[in-house]
């Protein structure tokens, strides 16, 4: 049960821990220190509403009205704690760009992704993929030479994501993730049985299982298999789960509405929302939050308040009674530990506009994320596989994640889109359109011809089962002019808080691998029988898309029209390590500069691999829980102060 | 928007919106049929028909909606199809099409936004947030809306259903044009219900008792055990439909 505050109710409190944000991490975190019986305040910047029933189906009914259902589509835009949308950039030419909204940009690529200020933050719209991360990924630089090394292995993180599997609530045949690597226990059970696979994945299957592919950057040949994902969704509970208590796994449905959504029912929205709630949120963490824990919304923190001794003493926040108006009143609170968990983009806007934790001056560096090529294709008349039907994507193809092929470009995961053409045109909307020819040429005049009636309907149908669509993530590693910047005198929003400022760049491992991902697509369209009609590069009405870009690899590989669009995957902008000099945060999260301050999510991580980062970030949460669950109980127990290591830190400085 | 000059091309037909409340729905709806390629059922049962009319209305104004819709009705006596009308009324037959298939008015032909001088930007726009699930494209191709009418666990992975041919799409138009003008007539159903006396479907295929809301489907006894085989071709005759 969520207790809700206000911040004139709390201003001038102090509380043992303030958690700034509501998102997967900090309502991860809320609800593992709330247990241990600690005061904890959550500040949200974002509305809230949405766990209720009926503030739920009105984010339903407000996706429905949009016209693009772009990842923001079920929010409504604010004015006091505004946000980024991907709808927010524009191309103007072949390699320019401008944006609107939230981020201002510098850099010669868009940052392409965004997120979400809302209570629940970006796990509200995320997709739900919950692949762990290959163990090579933690160690880049040492393995293949490149990227920064994580100061934690994933044998070290294991416990923690098997916690975060079963709170997110995730469904996956732990059987065939053994064999793709990932998982070290040959027995281990998810909560829940995998998804149905689509028949679309089973085709691919069937078509594709055991092809090979060569890969002319990596200069290697490669198997092709398909994986079916881990996925927060629900699903059959799965049998063989054992917790130790004998209950069987019941899987966790809809916030103000029992025993509803306790299964997905395929309505193939997942992102931006999935109207049952079967996709899990971080609104059913926050239903198990006990009474210590206090959550606020409409509350945007602006600063962090430095203490005594290097240490931090609470936050600075102002509260907002009408999200369409920046108009609010400033409040502080104040605590023991105070825990950004406000979105790795938003953290390192507030560590910078606070002037904190950035002794290494790395705040806001290494931003990353997966820059994804897309390919879509037609597959022969006489093998519709029925587009848009399940969730977004159910398997992928993996063989290109791993191994030494790292050396020569970036890894990336190919997923099998069940959405057909839906992210790279529009589809089906814009399958309607041309096949009207509506909306004129190139000079504004109505074109001739378009079908009607039932030729209309009968070749539409047609066209849109057969659609497939590869959607290619790429690991992008931290570099550090890749980054996140402020300028108060410049750049703030109607609050007074100051906005991002994105320099963005692509680096020619992730180029090269967009070039031999786009190589890889046309191989595997070609072993499906199926017609490309991928168009990276000048499109019908003359416009480049955005993020369009020519390139080659070198040698006698021709040069090639690349384009890439972002997840949102937003990562590595307080990234940890050992050394003080060279990271923002240590492998717990807690910021190298200040005792007590914690900066928790995908910032933390030195690298993304592969895989979707939601689930790794949510095992860096918990294993920051326990470890701010242990400062808190030395910091309860006077007698033994003086020898706890946070005031042996605050005497060393 | 009411376009002083064209308010002359609405009056000839204003006899017939005063014969019946629903008279400019009726023909809204049967001279989409042609266009949309789904019957006035199906279209009257999206049950946007009013507002598309309304936003059509609004989009265009109602001088240029009556201007269409006449000029529509006269290239169908000529026996003409909608890709042969002239360019303007060709780009509005797609805007309404599109409106149909996506619950959107979309975004038109620049040419003709200036030509039509309307007084609103040429932009895409939902109808309303419930047009958006009744949109027919997804019927088109045997899907459901992205986010709305969901089909059930697991159905994605079941192969997509076969879809009808142009002609059959044709014939059910032309079956569906000739139900709808018959007026209803409940006997036809009770001939119906005649077909299925109670004698005809065979104890052991009906359901026996539900006790409880825990048994489920599968596990629910039948009213009666099965027959001895060979025992009668009724039986046979009901399980095979």
């Amino acid at each position: 049960m969520t207790v809700n505050t206000t911040g004139s109710a709390v201003d001038g409190r102090h509380f043992d821990v303030i958690i700034v944000g509501s998102g997967w991490a900090g309502s991860l975190l809320a609800r593992h220190l709330g247990r241990q019986n600690w005061r904890v305040l959550v500040l949200e910047a974002g509305n809230g509403g949405t766990d209720t029933w009926e503030g739920f189906q009105d984010t339903v009914r407000t996706f429905s009205a949009a016209v693009v259902k772009a990842s923001n589509a079920a929010y409504r835009t604010s004015a006091a704690a505004p946000f980024p949308d991907v709808l927010d950039l524009r191309s103007t030419g072949p390699s320019s760009y401008t944006t609107s909204g939230h981020f201002e940009q510098t850099g010669p690529f868009p940052y392409a992704g965004d997120y979400l200020r809302a209570l629940g933050g970006t796990g509200m719209h995320w997709f739900g993929a919950v692949p762990r991360m290959f163990p090579e990924d933690f160690a880049t630089r040492t393995n293949f030479g490149y990227g920064a090394d994580w100061p934690v292995t994933a044998m070290d993180l294991e416990r923690h994501v098997r916690e975060a599997e079963l709170l997110i609530g995730t469904a996956g045949d732990g059987a065939e993730q053994h064999r793709l690597g990932v998982v070290a226990d040959p027995e281990y059970q998810y909560p829940m049985e995998e998804i149905p696979p689509s028949y679309l994945d089973a085709r691919f299957h069937r078509l594709l299982d055991g092809r090979s592919v060569t890969d002319k950057i990596a200069e290697s040949a490669y198997t092709l298999q398909v994986y079916g994902l881990p996925q927060a969704r629900n699903s059959t509970p799965n049998p063989a789960w054992d917790d130790g208590s004998g209950n069987p796994y019941r899987p966790r449905g809809a916030v103000g509405m029992p025993n509803f959504g306790e299964r997905c029912v395929g309505n193939a929205s997942c992102t931006p929302i999935c109207p049952v709630q079967a996709k899990s949120h971080p609104l059913r963490l926050q239903q198990d939050f006990t009474d210590s824990v206090r959550l606020a919304t409409r509350c945007v923190v602006s600063r962090v308040l430095p203490g005594r001794g290097g240490t931090v003493r609470g936050v600075e926040f102002r509260e907002y009674g009408d999200p369409a108006t920046p108009s609010s009143r400033p409040y502080t609170v104040e605590a023991d530990i105070v825990v950004l968990a406000a979105h790795s983009i938003e953290n390192a806007v507030l560590l910078l506009a606070s002037g904190m934790a950035n002794s290494s001056g790395n705040v806001g560096r290494h931003l990353m994320d997966h820059p994804t090529l897309l390919a879509w294709a037609e597959m022969p008349a006489n093998d519709p596989v029925g587009a848009f039907r399940g969730p977004g994507h159910t398997s992928g193809l993996e063989c290109f994640r791993t191994g030494q092929g790292r050396r020569k470009r970036a890894p990336f995961r190919i997923e099998i889109s069940n959405w057909g053409w839906g992210w790279s045109t529009g589809a089906p909307l814009s399958s309607v359109a041309r096949m009207l020819g509506l909306g004129g040429d190139a000079n504004g005049e109505v074109r001739h011809g378009g079908y009607f009636g039932p030729k209309l309907r009968r070749d539409l149908g047609q066209q849109v089962n057969r659609q497939i669509q590869l959607q290619i993530a790429m690991e992008q590693h931290a570099e550090r002019n890749n980054r996140v910047t402020i300028d108060p005198a410049r750049y703030r929003d109607g609050m007074g808080n100051p906005r991002p400022i994105i320099h963005y760049d692509l680096d020619h491992r992730v180029k090269d691998g967009l070039y031999a991902a786009r190589e890889v697509s046309k191989a595997i369209f070609k072993l499906l029988n199926a017609t490309d009609h991928t168009n990276l590069g000048v499109q019908d009405d003359g416009s480049h898309p955005l993020g369009y870009f020519t390139h080659t690899p070198g040698g006698d590989l021709p040069p090639q029209d690349l384009g890439y669009r972002g997840p949102g995957h937003a990562a590595g902008t307080h990234i940890m390590g050992t050394r003080k000099s060279t990271s923002v945060v240590d492998a717990d999260q807690r910021t190298h500069d200040h005792p007590n301050l914690y900066a928790v999510g995908c910032g933390s991580m030195p690298s993304i691999g592969t895989s979707n980062p939601t689930l790794t970030m949510a095992a860096l949460a918990l294993r920051s829980a326990e470890r701010i669950h242990r400062d808190l109980a030395e910091l309860h127990q006077p007698v033994t102060v003086a020898t706890s290591h946070l005031a042996g830190k605050r005497a060393a400085e | 928007m009411t376009d002083g000059t064209n308010a002359g091309a609405a009056a000839p037909n204003a006899d017939t919106h005063l014969e019946a409340p629903s008279a400019p729905l009726e023909r809204f709806v049967r001279l989409c049929v042609p266009l949309t390629g789904f019957s006035a059922f199906d279209l009257h049962g999206t049950g946007m028909a009013p507002l598309y009319l309304d936003t059509t209305r609004r989009e265009l104004g109602e001088g240029h909606l009556e201007n269409f819709l006449s000029r529509w009705e006269q290239a169908q006596a000529e026996g003409k199809g909608p890709a042969e009308l002239p360019p303007t009324e060709r780009e509005i037959a797609r805007a309404l099409v599109y409106l149909w298939y996506t619950g959107a008015w979309p975004r038109i032909a620049p040419a003709v936004h200036a030509e039509l001088r309307r007084d609103r930007p040429n932009g895409e726009s939902m109808a309303s947030a419930t047009s958006y699930p009744e949109g027919l494209v997804w019927r088109a191709f045997g899907g459901h809306p992205g986010g709305a009418k969901p089909p059930g666990f697991g159905t994605w992975s079941y192969p997509p259903p076969t879809l009808p041919t142009e002609a059959e799409i044709a014939e059910s138009i032309t079956q569906s044009a000739a139900t709808a003008t018959r007026p209803y007539d409940p006997t036809a159903y009770g001939a119906l219900a005649n077909l299925l006396d109670e004698e005809s479907v065979p104890p052991h295929l009906l359901p026996g008792a539900c006790v409880t809301r825990s048994v489920p489907p599968s596990a629910v006894p039948c009213a009666a055990p099965p027959p001895e085989t060979g025992s009668g071709s009724p039986a046979k005759d009901v399980s095979e439909r």
